[in-house]
């Protein structure tokens, strides 16, 4: 045991050890590919230099020559592999020197593939022990040398330039630390490699190889990285958990709940809130199916859709919805989140977060209540304002089938009694009847309080039902109507018993303003039609007009009726934008006031 | 046909006309019904005693404008007006107009028949009046000039004396005068000649 059998096992182990450690981080992270072409070189060189001792002991030229194909071989291996780690390490390096190193190292390799190697040495005549200091002795060979060899150490210097080339763009990228110590050491490596295996296979220089022992500054390079990253790695969990301290902070004071949904998996991760959104308490993460069947039932497909729209479009999600709690709490949530892609830009998973919006709500709610409730209170008051033209409306279907039924009995005293004409009678008493309760219904439907319902309406059928209501009111102020409506009626999503009302207050509005008219001068204009997705409705008068800020009119208690609340325009305005419309009014240019009922269409339906 | 009489229905609603006509028809009155005051107007009328059954809320005459008009033409209809609502001020109004009655809907049938009947008794005592008015006057146009101006002195009240002064003529040929007057107007004493010549509006010396 010299210290030559004692360092070179050293450093086959560091070369083994190293390599080792990089093969397991290049298989466990991605991307990986550089350390696993670092671990092929370590692994390589720690052949290299067990080649290296072997070389050192060998007893015959055979024996020598043998060794020597072989470590020809693990050198090209070296450079080659050297060559690609830094390439993907470094992610820089002129394409065209990588290729022609690589050419010029692993060209020369062919001279070696013969029976017998003849790359370094056309021919082996001897081997000579040298005695070195502490005892200990190597071989050295003696014979002819080959002299294109020199080719291979061409290529040495052409993947030298290659590294130095990358480094220095590594640098100029900014990565200094990178490019000063790995860049470095591979030159250092291969100039001082190099230039020693060169002397030694121009016989210049009797020694072994060095190579393996340049190495170690690689080595020790590359594990400054390696320390480097964990380090780097620790600060990162640290800080990671320091934001996590205050995410979880901030999202507890702002009662924020967190998902990730996993869509491979179906899995979903919830933080603590958002477990306490959903009301559900088991560790996470839980099946995606858990999560939705906390959603309120009437809530939930819709909420599903949604997700399931936003998961194909790749798009955001924002909602709300209803959350039953396990102890049957019922919540309103809003959540927003968002989807992200895999690297094929396939949707991956999504992130998102939810509040508690349910006092929010709630208030909504008792605002929408009380709005209903002052809409409610206006219809009463409109209607009572009626109430002396509904009693007529009503009156009168009530003397025809009297007077109907009173002919019938007279008929029918009659000998003989003219049956025809009492069945002819009956029926109209049938028609008269349905009139009356016409009359009654649309009343009650006015009286009713209710809530705000939309659906498809016909804006025309709205504003002849409204001229039915306040027909016998109309003739009773000598009010001329006149409609120009659309041969096909525009269609709008509305509540049939609001818009009635806001039409309602606009036609008996007009009709106050022209009682100062003469009798044979109350023209009421009703327009409607359908321009840009939007319908419009127009109600005009030839009356006393408005003030010159128009405005005032919408404004709460502005009311120029004897016994009037000012609250009727008010209201209307309200119910238009509840309907995501508007409400205005313009003055005529000669005289009189129009109000315009700005409405979205519905949707064509194909009904 | 004899009926007892004929109506003319006006009323805007065609069902209440329809309704009214069949009460009416059914108690033997021959009834036209109109729905609206230009094509009652337009419509001819029948020399018979007749009555106008009439809604007060005409969309474009009220009932007591049409009465108004009907009075101006001369046309002599009694009205039995028909509204929806109990209207005192506006019942009060087309009574002193000469309406026969004022009644609400829903309109019990033997109100209406009495009404209507009532109507068309005015309607005969009206007609009455004006033919005896004719044979009246025809029988003043009938009288020579100087019989004329007799008359005239004895509806004043004058004695045969006084008349003779004034006139410049004997006592015996004033006596012959006035009992020609007497012979041609139909009279038998002083105070119907008295009467006929007030309703001709004779006399106003």
């Amino acid at each position: 045991m010299t210290w030559i059998t004692f360092l070179w096992p050293m450093v086959t182990a560091a070369c083994l050890t190293m390599g080792l450690i990089h093969l397991r981080i290049g298989l466990r992270r991605t991307p990986g590919v550089a350390h696993l072409w670092f671990a092929l070189t370590a692994f390589v060189m720690a052949a290299f230099s067990s080649l290296e001792l072997a070389m050192i002991q060998a007893q015959n030229p055979a024996q020598f020559l043998a060794l020597q194909r072989w470590i020809d071989f693990a050198s090209a291996a070296i450079l080659v592999s050297l060559v690609v780690f830094v390439w993907v390490f470094f992610g820089s390096g002129r394409k065209w020197l990588a290729l022609l190193g690589s050419g010029l190292v692993l060209g020369p390799m062919i001279l070696n593939l013969g029976p017998e190697p003849k790359l370094t040495f056309l021919q082996i005549t001897g081997i000579r022990t040298v005695e070195t200091f502490g005892g200990a002795s190597y071989a050295v060979a003696e014979g002819t040398r080959n002299a294109w060899l020199t080719l291979f150490y061409l290529g040495i210097i052409v993947v030298m330039a290659f590294v130095v080339d990358a480094s220095v763009t590594l640098w100029r990228r900014g990565d200094r630390r990178r490019a000063v110590r790995v860049g470095g050491t591979i030159t250092f490596f291969l100039l001082f490699a190099g230039v020693s295996a060169a002397l030694v296979d121009a016989g210049i220089m009797p020694t072994p190889y060095l190579a393996s022992l340049f190495y170690l500054a690689i080595l020790v390079a590359m594990g400054m990285e390696l320390s480097d990253d964990v380090l780097h790695a620790a600060q990162l969990a640290a800080d990671l958990r320091e934001n996590e301290e205050r995410m979880s902070l901030a999202t507890q004071a702002g009662g924020i709940g967190l998902w990730i949904w996993d869509l491979a998996t179906n899995q979903v991760w919830g933080s603590e809130q958002l477990q306490g959104l959903f009301g559900f308490g088991s560790p996470v993460p839980v099946a995606y199916a858990r999560i939705v069947d906390r959603i309120h039932q009437d809530d939930r497909e819709q909420v599903e859709q949604e997700v399931q729209r936003a998961v194909v479009d790749r798009t955001d999600y924002a909602g709300e919805f209803r959350t039953i709690g396990a102890d049957g709490t019922v919540r309103w949530i809003g959540a927003q989140a968002r989807i992200t892609v895999d690297a094929n830009g396939k949707p991956a998973r999504m992130l998102g977060a939810a509040i508690d919006i349910t006092a929010r709500k709630h208030a909504a709610q008792q605002v929408d209540q009380q709005r209903q409730e002052l809409a409610h209170l206006s219809r009463i008051t409109m209607l009572s304002e009626l109430s002396g033209s509904l009693a007529h409306e009503l009156n009168q279907p009530l003397a025809i089938i009297l007077s109907n039924a009173q002919a019938a009995q007279r008929l029918m005293a009659q000998e003989p009694p003219d049956l025809a004409e009492v069945r002819d009678i009956l029926a109209d008493i049938v028609s008269e009847d349905e009139r009356a309760s016409e009359v009654i219904q649309r009343m009650r439907a006015m009286l009713k309080p209710g809530e705000t319902r939309l659906q498809p309406l016909l804006i025309t059928n709205v504003i002849e039902e409204v001229l039915q209501l306040v027909n016998s009111d109309l003739n009773s102020r000598s009010v001329i109507v006149h409609c120009r409506f659309p041969p096909v009626g525009p269609r709008v999503m509305g509540d049939q018993i609001q818009l009635q009302q806001v039409l309602l207050n606009l036609i008996l509005n007009a009709c106050d303003a022209m009682d100062t008219n003469p009798r044979a001068d109350r023209y009421l204009t009703i327009a409607t039609e359908q321009r840009n997705g939007m319908v419009y409705a127009s109600v005009a008068d030839n009356g006393c007009g408005l003030p010159p800020e128009v405005e005032r009119v919408f404004e709460p208690f502005h009311t120029t009726k004897k016994d009037g609340l000012g609250l009727g325009l008010p209201i209307c305005r309200t119910i238009a934008s509840v309907h995501q419309g508007r409400l205005w009014a313009e003055r005529n240019e000669v005289r009189g006031a129009t109000f315009y009922l700005e409405l979205p269409a519905a949707k064509a339906t194909h009904s | 046909m004899n009926t007892r009489g004929t109506v003319y229905l006006l009323d805007d609603e065609p069902t209440m006309v329809k309704a009214l006509t069949r009460l009416l028809t059914a108690e033997d009155f021959t009834v036209h019904g109109f729905t609206s005051v230009e094509t009652f107007l337009d419509a001819g009328r029948t020399d018979e005693p007749s009555c106008l059954v009439l809604d007060v809320a005409m969309p474009e005459l009220s009932g007591l404008d049409l009465q108004q008009r009907l009075a101006q033409d001369g046309i002599l209809l009694p009205i039995v007006f028909l509204t929806g609502r109990g209207d005192i001020p506006m019942s009060v109004k087309a009574i002193k107009a000469g309406a026969v009655d004022f009644l609400t809907k829903p309109v019990q049938d033997d109100d209406l028949l009495r009404a209507v009947n009532a109507a068309l008794e005015r309607a005969a005592e009206q007609r009455e009046a004006i033919t005896e008015m004719a044979s009246l006057r025809q029988r003043l146009a009938n009288l020579t000039p100087r019989e004329r101006e007799v008359m005239e002195h004895v509806v004043a009240g004058r004695l045969n004396k006084q008349i003779a002064a004034e006139l410049g003529i004997g006592e015996h040929t004033i006596k012959v005068h006035r009992s020609r007057v007497k012979k041609k107007m139909a009279v038998q004493s002083v105070a119907e000649l008295v009467r006929a010549a007030a309703r001709l509006g004779v006399g106003t010396l």
